[in-house]
This record gives structure tokens, C-alpha cells and sequence, in this order.
């Protein structure tokens, strides 16, 4: 009895799916556009994590040692600041190493060579080059740097000149998640009121079949039933088409993107089929959520007589 | 069957009185003819029967249940045992003549084995048997009356209701629906019949309740009905 129960509300959810077809496509696809909407400032938001990550990599702060400090103690600080939580790493550079780095930087430049040659040894010190996990870290780093006994050993440290860069890319970041967060919200709320609507037009479609129902006495729950698996197959076939579509249009833009992302791998693609289950499950939940109770409020009114 | 006991009914907030202390009874398999003017509350007293509206005040029982303050979800099973068809037909129109009384059936749940049995023996007492796939708009007033009251019998209620069931009907299809509704009667199912057609009223020959301004003015058993 249940099964028959249950296939009798299907037929009448399908059937009131087919029967106002175009109203369904309107439902359909305005929960799309929507969800594609959503989908597009997640991806912007992916673009931009890895582009500001892309410029986080390429900074770092050099300290440079007086050239008197031996090499052992410049090992001993690597190994002290290597401990510290927030670094990420630390890269010895020996004075030989960065006397060349110096010489191939300036190769064209006979001035700069000549005034080396004449110099006849080395000026440079011994060079740390330390990368943080995150770019907030470097002040503290600076900080823990210069209450250490280390201090007196290093001639320059150009944490200072890098930190408005720093600055800079942690305000972008921050600004594009939040600018990111509050389209996809006004997206949301719109395709909320905008789906609740094509429901509530769904169901007033069927006002006499409702109040027949009632006439004949069909229990609330019967009533409801259909609008509601009418509600799941609009979120099915719209969560299928918005993760298609998404996929599709991601692997599409990828290679272009690409290119502006010159060096730094941009894994648009690879964060999308990642994140599966999580962007697209969570987005069918939601639709599903959302049609369920549009239609059990809809329907409400109908029930009352 | 059908007890009113000092029912009335106020709507708020224009505090019309639609119903003042109606007290009655209707004992089983009788055909009672409820008539009045228009706006003498007969509609409403239908709607206390069906539970689609309250009692303000009184004591409403069908078939020896208090429905006076009947629960939401109780009244589904009492709308299974009163069946009630009004003056516009309310049929479904994209379905066909059987779809619609076996519609009626599916909804509360029906084994199909049950609605395959049933459909065609309601759709032959209404002496539709022979249109079965024909569409509402095919049909003819008198014709879709009878699909309605085919689908308030699909339930086997012990109560039919009309409700103006010949308001949209022309005189001879008016007497034939009635004719229908004795045979019902007849059966044994009890009919009430709400009209404010004088002539048609008095050719039934059976009780008679008259409602004038909400209340009960006259109730016989062989009743004739005057507009005065
Ligand atoms: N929902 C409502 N709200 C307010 N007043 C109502 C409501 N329903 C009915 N009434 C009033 O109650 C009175 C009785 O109405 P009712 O529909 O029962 O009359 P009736 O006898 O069926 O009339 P008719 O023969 O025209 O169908 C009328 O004055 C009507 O205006
Ligand atoms: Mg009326």
C-alpha cells in the first residue's frame, strides 16, 4: 500500500512537472543561473586565493649578516629561526654564493665588475633568506629576530621595505573574499525569493486539484507530498545541469586564465572535481532545502479550508 | 445522523449572523431539503457539516461524532464519510470522467483493485457508463453534475450533500439530478439538499427545513416551501 502510495505521488510530481512544463523550466532555470552565479564568485575566488598565494611565495626577507660573522654562528641563527612556528623556511646563502649571484646579476655591467675586481675580496656577509607560512607572520618574525642575540650580527634586514607589498596583497586578499562572499549572498537571497515565487505560482496552478483533495478528504500530508517531490526533481535537475555546466565552462577558461598566471600553476579545475562533493552536495542539499520548505509554506494556505 | 444542536454562527468582524440557534436532527436515510433565500446561511450551515468553517456557539454531531471542535487532522476522515457536490461542478478539466471519480479515490489512498471495482459502479448509478473518456467540457451540465456526485459517492459516504447542485441546470435536467438524488437516497445513502428552488423543492415531497435569516422558520416532514 505504501509503494503504491508512494508511486501514485511521483506520477502526480511528474506529472505536474510536465503539465506546466515552461513553468518548470522557469523554476529550473532560474535556480541555475543562480547557483551558476554562486559557482562563478566561488571560481573568482579560487583565481584570486591563487593568485594572491602565487605573490605570497614570491615574498620573502633577506637578512643580510655582517661580513665578519663566521659561518657558523649565520648556521645557528638558520637553525634557530628555522624552529620558529610561522617560518616556513630558511635559505642559507654563503658569501661566495652571493658574491656570484652578485657578478651574474650585473654581468653586462663592466662598472659594477671592475669596481668588484678592484675590491679584491669579497664584501658581501653571509645572507638568510627566510619565507613565512603566511605573510602576517613576517612582522612577528622581524620582531623575535630583533629581541635575539642574533641582532648585533646583522647589518640589514629589508623586512620594512617589503612590508606595504605585504600589506597590500593581504588587504587584496581579504577584500576579494569579502566582496566574493557578499555577490554570492545577494545572488542567493535573490534566487531564494525568485524560486519561492515560481513555486508559489507552481502550486497555485493547481488551487482546484488542492481543493478537491480537501473536498474528497486527502489528508495534508498526501496534499503536500507531490509539490514536494516536484520541489526535489526541480533541485536534482537543476544541481545536475549547474555542476555540468560549471565543469564544462571551468575547463574552458582554465587554459586562458593560464596565461596570466605565467609560472604559478592555477588549479581552477583541479579545486572543482577536489571539491566535488562538497560544492555540488552541498548546493543539491541546498536547492533541495530550499524547494521543500518554499513548497511546504506555499502550499499552506491551500490547506487551511 | 446529522445533529445541530443550538448552532449559530458569527462572522467576524462585521458580526453578521449567519446561523442563529439552529437545532436539528436528520436520522439515517432520510432526504431533508434545506431551503431559504439567498444569504439565510444555508451554504454555511453546509460548511459546519464539512468542517470547513466552526460553530461560533452549539453542538454540531455527525453520525454520533462531535465535530463541534474536531481536530486538523481528523477532519480528512470526516470528509470521507460526507460526500458534497456544489453548484459549479469542481471538476478537474485535463481529466477524463473516470480519471476524475477515481482521482477522488487515489487521493485517500485507495488500492487500485478497489478504484478499478468502484469507478464504473458509481459512474453507472449516475448513468455515465458509456462516457467514461470523455472530458469535462464535453459534456453537458447536467452531465458533469453527475460525474460530481459519482465522485462524492466513490468514498461510500453515508452523507451526500448538494449544495445548489441544480443552480447552473436548466428546469428538465434539474429534475433528473433530483430524480438522481432519490435514487441515492434510495440506497441508502442520506441526501441533504440545499436549494432555493421553490418548485423543484416541492415536487420532492419529502422534509422540509426552511431557513429565514438563520434561523429554522418552519421544518416538516412532508414539507412544501413558500417564498413569501
Ligand atoms: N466567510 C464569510 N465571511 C463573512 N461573512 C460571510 C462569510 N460567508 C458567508 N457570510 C455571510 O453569511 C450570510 C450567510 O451566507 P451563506 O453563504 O450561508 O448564504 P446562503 O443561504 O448559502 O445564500 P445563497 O442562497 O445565496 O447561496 C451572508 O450574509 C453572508 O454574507
Ligand atoms: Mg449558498
Amino acid at each position: 500500500m505504501i509503494i503504491v502510495t508512494l508511486y501514485r505521488i511521483v506520477r502526480f510530481a511528474w506529472q505536474g512537472f510536465w503539465r506546466n512544463f515552461w513553468l518548470s523550466v522557469a523554476t529550473v532555470s532560474i535556480i541555475v543561473l543562480a547557483s551558476l552565479t554562486v559557482n562563478t564568485l566561488l571560481a573568482l575566488n579560487v583565481v584570486a586565493d591563487s593568485a594572491v598565494k602565487s605573490l605570497q611565495q614570491k615574498i620573502d626577507i633577506s637578512i643580510y649578516f655582517d661580513p665578519g660573522a663566521d659561518e657558523a654562528t649565520v648556521l645557528e641563527v638558520q637553525d634557530y629561526l628555522a624552529k620558529l612556528s610561522q617560518v616556513a623556511s630558511v635559505r642559507y646563502i654563503s658569501p661566495a654564493v652571493a658574491l656570484q649571484e652578485l657578478r651574474l646579476r650585473h654581468s653586462d655591467d663592466a662598472m659594477i665588475l671592475q669596481a668588484l675586481e678592484d675590491l679584491g675580496e669579497n664584501p658581501l656577509g653571509a645572507t638568510l633568506i627566510v619565507t613565512a607560512h603566511q605573510p602576517e607572520d613576517y612582522p612577528e618574525i622581524a620582531k623575535i629576530l630583533d629581541r635575539s642575540p642574533y641582532k648585533g650580527l646583522v647589518t640589514e634586514e629589508n623586512f620594512s621595505t617589503h612590508r606595504a607589498t605585504i600589506d597590500e596583497i593581504i588587504a587584496i586578499a581579504s577584500r576579494v573574499n569579502r566582496t566574493g562572499l557578499a555577490i554570492s549572498l545577494f545572488f542567493v537571497v535573490i534566487a531564494i525569493l525568485i524560486a519561492f515565487n515560481t513555486i508559489r505560482v507552481t502550486i497555485y496552478t493547481h488551487r482546484e486539484e488542492i481543493a478537491i483533495m480537501k473536498l474528497v478528504g486527502a489528508s495534508n500530508a498526501i496534499i503536500t507530498a507531490p509539490f514536494v517531490v516536484e520541489g526535489v526533481l526541480y533541485a536534482l535537475i537543476a544541481s545536475v545541469i549547474t555542476a555540468v555546466v560549471t565543469l564544462i565552462g571551468i575547463n574552458g577558461i582554465q587554459p586562458q586564465l593560464q596565461n596570466f598566471f605565467t609560472g604559478t600553476p592555477l588549479n581552477l579545475a583541479q579545486y572543482f572535481t577536489e571539491n566535488f562533493f562538497t560544492i555540488f552536495g552541498l548546493q543539491l542539499v541546498g536547492i533541495t532545502l530550499l524547494n521543500v520548505v518554499a513548497s511546504t509554506i506555499a502550499i499552506r494556505r491551500y490547506l487551511k479550508v | 445522523m446529522i445533529n445541530f444542536r443550538g448552532v449559530s454562527k458569527i462572522f467576524y468582524p462585521e458580526r453578521t449572523i449567519a446561523l442563529a440557534n439552529v437545532t436539528f436532527d436528520v436520522a439515517p436515510g432520510e432526504f431533508v431539503s434545506i431551503v431559504g433565500k439567498s444569504g439565510t446561511g444555508k451554504t454555511t450551515l453546509v460548511k459546519i457539516l464539512t468542517a470547513e468553517t466552526r460553530a461560533t456557539e452549539g453542538q454540531v454531531t455527525v453520525g454520533g461524532w462531535d465535530i463541534t471542535r474536531i481536530r486538523h487532522r481528523e477532519i480528512p476522515y470526516l470528509r470521507r464519510q460526507i460526500g458534497v457536490v456544489f453548484q459549479d461542478f469542481k471538476l478537474l478539466p485535463k481529466k477524463t470522467v473516470l480519471e476524475n471519480v477515481a482521482f477522488a479515490l487515489q487521493v485517500i489512498g485507495a488500492r487500485p483493485s478497489r478504484i478499478r471495482r468502484i469507478v464504473p459502479e458509481v459512474l453507472k448509478i449516475v448513468g455515465l457508463e458509456d462516457k467514461l473518456d470523455r472530458f469535462p467540457i464535453h459534456l453537458s451540465g447536467g452531465e458533469q453534475q453527475r460525474v460530481a456526485i459519482a465522485r462524492a459517492l466513490a468514498h461510500g459516504p453515508k452523507i451526500l450533500v448538494a449544495d445548489e447542485p441544480t443552480g447552473n441546470l436548466d428546469a428538465m435536467t434539474s429534475q433528473e439530478i433530483i430524480a438522481l438524488l432519490l435514487k441515492i437516497n434510495q440506497i441508502g445513502t442520506t441526501v441533504l439538499l440545499v436549494s432555493h428552488d421553490q418548485s423543484l423543492v416541492n415536487h420532492i415531497r419529502r422534509r422540509v427545513i426552511v431557513l429565514d435569516d438563520g434561523k429554522i422558520v418552519s421544518d416538516q416532514a412532508v414539507g412544501r416551501y413558500r417564498l413569501e
